[in-house]
Order: structure tokens, then sequence, then C-alpha cells
């Protein structure tokens, strides 16, 4: 066997060309965890939001609560049924909610829609991923919010402490919440029925929340609900609701896999490039190798390891400079906007996660791998006496 | 002497390494091309939907806060106004899809050809639209994804408002990329009351078309002007801004999707730099012999640089070709996978497609020339030296 320090020399030998393919690849690197983190920040946001015991209760054939309406007495039948689970007060932990979703104006002056969720103050037992970071809770009736983290500095007025305007309506924003990076994080709670009085709805409430004791008594509460014909609602799961809201990333997702497949063989077209250069450069060096009893195998795993070390030090070198450009990015523009299916703008904070860097560390790899592979094999198959004399 | 064939025998010298490069540059080309077409097909379709001279008129407070139904009549009497319909979001899903995949809107049927001249609906589909009570007008888009023809029935439930209607298609909206769906309010009405005792009462959304392109600010004013202080104040913009809007909220998407094009563009260079220092170091000798027979540098610079720059212009043009057929793909299966949604609306403008061009004649001057200077420039001697 060749020593490893060889393959690593050769790195070094042509210091321009080295660094030229190690910019490749990183490049590759940067493009792909940059999508890569783009697309499981948007999963993390929509599907890390909800409680596994929790139930989302709408009307039936809306596909999201912003479609959906029920009414007073709905409410006040479910809210007694068994099975729910209830608060140190004994009362049950059924969360009323209206969403409704008006203009916010960014700060540089363009309109998004914004889930604003009218909830009374059990919302924030059946939803304990909210937890108040800075300021207090609303009190009910007195014109206040709270807004999400991921808003904050992000519209007009939605900073704690300041007048924001939606609506019809102006709110004083009295604390900042936070919820474990879901895309709760992207809405603005009010009291339920002052927002109802704002939007002037004809029906108080477009879903319930509600929590079940168990995850038995989760479906049977499905069941019950579903089965009551006077109101022809409908329960799901809310982990699984979010889910398939998350769905509307699907088509994303068949893009990024395309265009990192994609750069990647582009990339491994000009990494192999480069390797065939330096075989074809040291042609004589591999005859003197070969006469002197190195193996064709030792050979190939030398130019295979040259390859790797490029590709690993492309993939160092990029995965930094993704992270630093996500960071800044980030920072830029404050969260990168998406509306989803549900027609409301989810702020999602950009972040390469451990994961899509070990996604791109294979393909980066798996590329320096192959690409290396022609010139390796013809480096192994060239004859001792002939490369001698060529050289 | 033919220059032509020395730049294509040069090429052909080292046909695995101008195949890589090839390789390399056409599908980065590709990408940038691709990903080009995503702001661009935005704006395309921005253009193509949206008139400087139609006006959405809707709740100053956001679009799904609505406006009463008699709002309508009021601004169809603003002076300069040419026609103006009410629209109020229905949500019909199809089938047991259990979702809206193509957006549906209850209209009133005698007013939507005033406002919609330029849609280019048949004068006896707009007919049969305002005989028939459960008509139904569709989208090209919509009824090629379906499979519907003029004459279907159809059933749509409505995620909205709780009721389930059964439409018959009476016409088309013949624009390609239409995905529309208008059914008549009077329906909808009707079905609504007899559920619940009231009607729908409401709009989301009045769409205005002003007859004369100078007065369109004039009408806006007008008409938010005399809402101030309603129940229901109004906010008047072109359909221009008003599905612009929509797009904003692409924009952070967009930034990284431009963001990416840049690094793959900057990957390109690279590569091709590379390469072209690569082939031309290997040729030393060579330039010097063929400087030693006295060819000017000119010649000699041009000669290389012409290299790269054919070499990466036939690759920009294979990867044009090939984005080209990449969106086709996916437009066919994205007829076939609803999922894919916006992925089909992909299309490749003649403009994207020059801008792929010229991007790949870009790289390969970029690419050439420090390499191709550098040899042109080397003095005879030095570079004679080197092979003896």
């Amino acid at each position: 066997m060749l020593p490893i320090s060889y393959s690593v020399k050769n790195l070094g030998s042509r210091p321009l060309r080295t660094g030229m393919t190690v910019t490749v690849v990183a490049l590759v690197v940067v493009a792909t965890s940059l999508f890569l983190g783009l697309i499981s920040s948007l999963r993390r946001t929509l599907v890390s939001t909800g409680h596994p015991l929790n139930l989302v209760v709408m009307r039936k054939g809306s596909d999201n609560d912003g479609a959906s309406a029920l009414s007073q007495a709905a409410y006040q039948a479910i809210r007694f049924y068994d099975g729910i689970a209830r608060n140190a007060a004994d009362q049950p932990l059924v969360s009323p909610e209206l969403v409704v979703q008006p203009f916010f104006w960014t700060r540089e002056g363009g309109r998004e829609n914004v889930l604003v969720r009218g909830v009374e103050l059990v919302a924030l037992e059946v939803h304990d991923q909210v937890r108040i970071v800075a300021g207090r809770m609303f009190v009910p009736s007195a014109g206040e919010a709270i807004v999400g983290k991921s808003l904050v500095g992000r519209y007009q007025g939605t900073s704690l402490g300041s007048e924001l305007r939606f609506g019809r309506g102006t709110w004083k924003v009295v604390g900042v919440f936070e919820a474990a990076g879901s895309s709760f994080e992207s809405e603005v709670w009010v009291d339920v029925r002052e927002l109802a009085n704002d939007a002037k709805r004809p029906l108080p409430y477009s879903g319930i929340r509600l929590r079940a004791n168990s995850e038995a008594d989760l479906w049977t509460l499905k069941e019950r609900i579903e089965a009551d014909p006077r109101y022809a609602l409908q329960a799901e799961r809310e982990t699984d609701y979010y889910a398939k809201q998350a769905e509307s990333a699907n088509s994303l997702y068949v893009l990024v896999v395309a265009i990192a497949v994609f750069s990647g063989i582009g990339a491994g077209f000009g990494a192999a490039n480069t390797m065939y250069a330096a075989v074809q450069s040291r042609v004589a060096e591999i005859g003197t190798l070969r006469a002197l009893g190195f193996s064709k195998r030792a050979i190939l795993a030398a130019f295979e390891l040259e390859a790797f070390l490029v590709a690993v030090s492309g993939f160092c070198v990029g995965a930094v400079a993704a992270e630093v450009l996500a960071t800044s990015v980030g920072q830029w523009l404050r969260g990168v906007a998406f509306g989803a299916a549900t027609f409301t703008t989810n702020v999602v904070q950009l972040q390469i996660t451990g994961r899509d860097l070990l996604v791109s560390f294979f393909l980066t790899t798996a590329l320096g791998i192959l690409a290396g592979l022609g010139p390796a094999v013809r480096a192994a198959r060239l004859p001792p006496i002939e490369a001698l004399r060529r050289g | 002497m033919n220059y032509a064939g020395l730049v294509w025998a040069n090429l052909g010298r080292n046909k695995l390494r101008s195949g890589l490069t090839f390789g390399a540059v056409s599908l980065a080309i590709m990408l940038v091309v691709f990903l080009l077409t995503m702001p661009a097909g935005l704006d395309a379709l921005l253009n193509s939907i949206a008139s400087n001279t139609r006006v959405s008129v809707h709740n100053k407070a956001g679009i799904v806060y609505s406006i009463p139904f008699a709002y309508v009549r009021k601004v169809r009497l603003v002076d300069g106004v040419a026609g103006a319909v009410g629209t109020t979001w229905f949500g019909g899903a199809y089938e047991e899809e259990g979702r809206v995949t193509f957006p549906n809107f209850a209209v009133e049927a005698e007013h939507v050809g005033l406002v919609y001249p330029d849609y280019g609906i048949a004068p006896n589909h707009l007919e049969d639209f305002r005989r028939y009570r459960d008509g139904a007008i569709v989208g090209r888009q919509t009824m090629r994804r379906y499979g519907w023809k003029v004459g279907d029935r159809i059933t749509l439930k409505s995620t909205a408002w709780a009721v389930n209607l059964d439409l018959r298609i009476v016409g088309e909206i013949p624009i390609e990329r239409s995905p529309v769906v208008w059914i008549q309010r009077d329906y909808l009405d009707e079905a609504l009351i007899a559920q619940r005792g009231q009607g729908l009462g409401i709009v989301h959304v009045i769409w205005v078309r002003v007859a004369d392109p100078n007065r369109v600010d004039e009408v806006m004013r007008t008409i938010d002007d005399m809402f101030r202080n309603s129940e229901a104040e109004t906010a008047s913009e072109t359909e221009k801004s008003f599905f612009g809007s929509f797009f904003g909220s692409l924009k952070g998407f967009m930034t990284i999707v431009l963001l990416v094009t840049l690094l793959v563009a900057i990957c390109v260079v690279v590569i091709a730099a590379n390469t072209a220092s690569m082939s031309i170091r290997e040729r030393g000798s060579e330039i010097a012999v063929f400087k030693a027979l006295g060819f000017p540098r000119r010649i000699v610079f041009a000669v290389l640089l012409a290299e790269s720059a054919v070499l990466c212009t036939a690759a920009g043009l294979l990867g044009v070709g090939l984005a080209y057929g990449f969106t086709y793909a996916l437009r066919t299966f994205a007829a076939v996978i609803p999922s894919l949604g916006p992925l089909g609306s992909f299309l490749i403008t003649p403009s994207v497609a020059l801008q792929g061009i010229f991007l790949s004649l870009f790289v390969g001057f970029v690419a050439g020339l420090v390499p191709a200077w550098g040899a042109a420039r080397k003095p005879l001697v030095e570079a004679l030296h080197e092979i003896f």
C-alpha cells in the first residue's frame, strides 16, 4: 500500500488546481445545504406544531381552520364530553378559537397576510408549547395582543409595547411568546370575543382545540365528535393536522433534490476533469511506482483517496460558508416568509441543521469517489513500461 | 489558414476533457436557467393574468374581511366604471380530494363579461352562464387537469360555506394557465337560504374595469372616498399590484433561489477556468512553436480564447435545451401528480433562455481570458526554452 501521506502531498503539489476543485465542491455544498436547510426549516416549523394529545375540531370538509366555522352550541356541547383533560381548577382544556388573516405591513411597506388567533385564557394550557417570554398574557376585553417571536420586528407595530393595527382596530402588544420554533410563532393572539367583533363574524368560532386525557380518549373523542349528527364536525389530531399543512412543501422537496443531483453531477464532471489531469501529469511517477512493485490496487486506492480528500476539504469549506451565509441571510431577511396552503404567512427561521449537512456530506463524498474512479482506474491500468517511456 | 478549423482541432485534442467540461457547463447553465425561470415565471404570470385597467376593491383590513354586497351596486354608479362584479370565495373542493385545488368564486353572471372582456370567453358561453343557475365557467388549466369539457356535470363541496353544489360546465375561460372556476352567485345564495335561512350578503373582492386607462387612479380614489368611515372601509388597487402582493410573500424564498443561482454560476466559471488553464498549460510547447512560426500574439490569444468561448457557448445551448426538457417534464408530471402543483407552471421565457446563452458565452470568455492572455504574452524565447 502507498502511504496516505503520498495522496496528501499530491494535493499540495498543484495548489491552484486543487484549490479550484475544492472551491467547486464547496460551492455545491453551499448551494445544497442552503436549499436543504430551507426545506427542513420549513418542515420543522410546520410539523413541530401541535401536541400529540390535542384534537383540532373543525367543520366537516374544511382543510384548515381559516376556512372553518362552528357555533357556540357545538362548543358548549363538546366542552363537557368525557375524556377531556382538566386543569388544576377542574376546567376542561377546551379552547374555542377564531382565526382571521388580516393584512400586516412589513417595515419595508409590503403587505402580508398574518394569522391572528382569537383565544381564551385557557389556550395557554391547551397549547402548552406556547410560553410568554417577554411581557405578559393579554387581559381579555382590553384591546391587548401577544405576538409570536418570529413576527417581532418584521412588521410595523409587532414589538413589545407598541400599537399594532390590523383589522378594524388598534391593539396594544403586551407580550411576546415562543412556541418551540413551531408555526404558532408566526401568529398574533388576541381575545376571541374582541376579534369576533372586529371581524364581524356571523359564527363566533372557526374551530376548537382540545386536550384529551390519553391516546385512547383522543380516538374515542374523535369518533364521538364526528358521529354527532347535530353539528357536522370533523376532528383531527393536531400533529397530523400540521403535518398535512406541511405537505405544501412537497413540491419544493422534489425541486431541491433535482437541483442537488444536477449540480452534483455538474461538479462531478469538473472534479473528474482535474483528477484526469492529475493522472496525466504524473504518468512517469505512476510508472515508477509500478516498476517499484506497487500493485494496481495500491495505485487505485491512492488516487481514490486523493479524490476523497478533495471532496472532504470542499465539504468543510462549504459547510462553514453555508452556515455563515444562512445566518446572514436570515438576519437580513428577518426570517423567510413562506405562504403556506392556508393563505397565511409563515415566517421561517432559516437554519441549516446537522442532518442537512450530513446529507450534503454524503452527496459530496459520493461525488468525489465517483469522480475519482475513472482517473484512478486509468492510473492503475497504465502499463509500467509504457508509462516510464512516455514520461 | 482557417482559424475555426484550428479551434475545432484543439477542442478535439483531449476529447475526454472537453466532454467533461462540456457536461459540467451545460448542467450548470441548465440549473441557472431553470432557477431564473422562477422569478421570471412569476413576472410573466403576473403580466399574463393581470391588467392595469382592472381594479380590485376589497376591505382595507384584508381580503378575508368581507364587504357588504350592497357596495357592488354603488361602485357600478361611479363615473368611469365600465363594469363591476362582486366575487365571493366559494372554496369548493372537487370530489374526494377534500381540499381546494383551484380557486373558485361565486360571481354575478350578468356582469363578468363586462369586467373580463380580455378573457375572450365565447359569447354563447357567457349567455349560457347567465341562463343556467347551476352554470359554471372553468379556466382551461382546470379543464385539462380533470379532463372536463363543456356540458359536463360536477359537484363542488364548499369548504367555506358548508354546502355542496351540483354544477354544469357551460363555458371555458380560454386562457392556457387559468385555473379559475366561476359559479353563479344567485345559485349559492339560494342554497344558503335553504340551509340556514340567510343568503350570502357579502362579497370578498369587487373587480372593477375602468374604461379609460388614464382615469384608473381617479376611479380608485373616488371608490375609497365613498366608503371612508363606513362599516367596511375599502382599499382599491390595480389587478397587477393585487396579484403582485401575493407573490410578495415569496420574496424571501426567491432571494435564496437567486443566491443559489449565483453560486452555481460561479461554480461554472471556476470549472471552465480550471479546464482552460489546464489545456493551455499542457500545450505550452506547441504554442511556442506556433509563435516561432510567426503568428502574431493577438491571433494566438484569439484562437485560445475562442476555444473556451466556443466550448462554453455550445454547452450553454445544450443547457438551455436541457432546461426546456426539464420544465416540460415537470409540467407533464405536475398535470398527473397534483402535489407538484406550482412546479408545473414553470415556463422558460425567451429572455431567460437568452440570458442563459449569454451567461455561457460570458463564462467562456472569463474562463479563457487569463490563461490565453498568459500564453500569448509569454516571451517566445522563454516558451521555447521550456521545450528544449
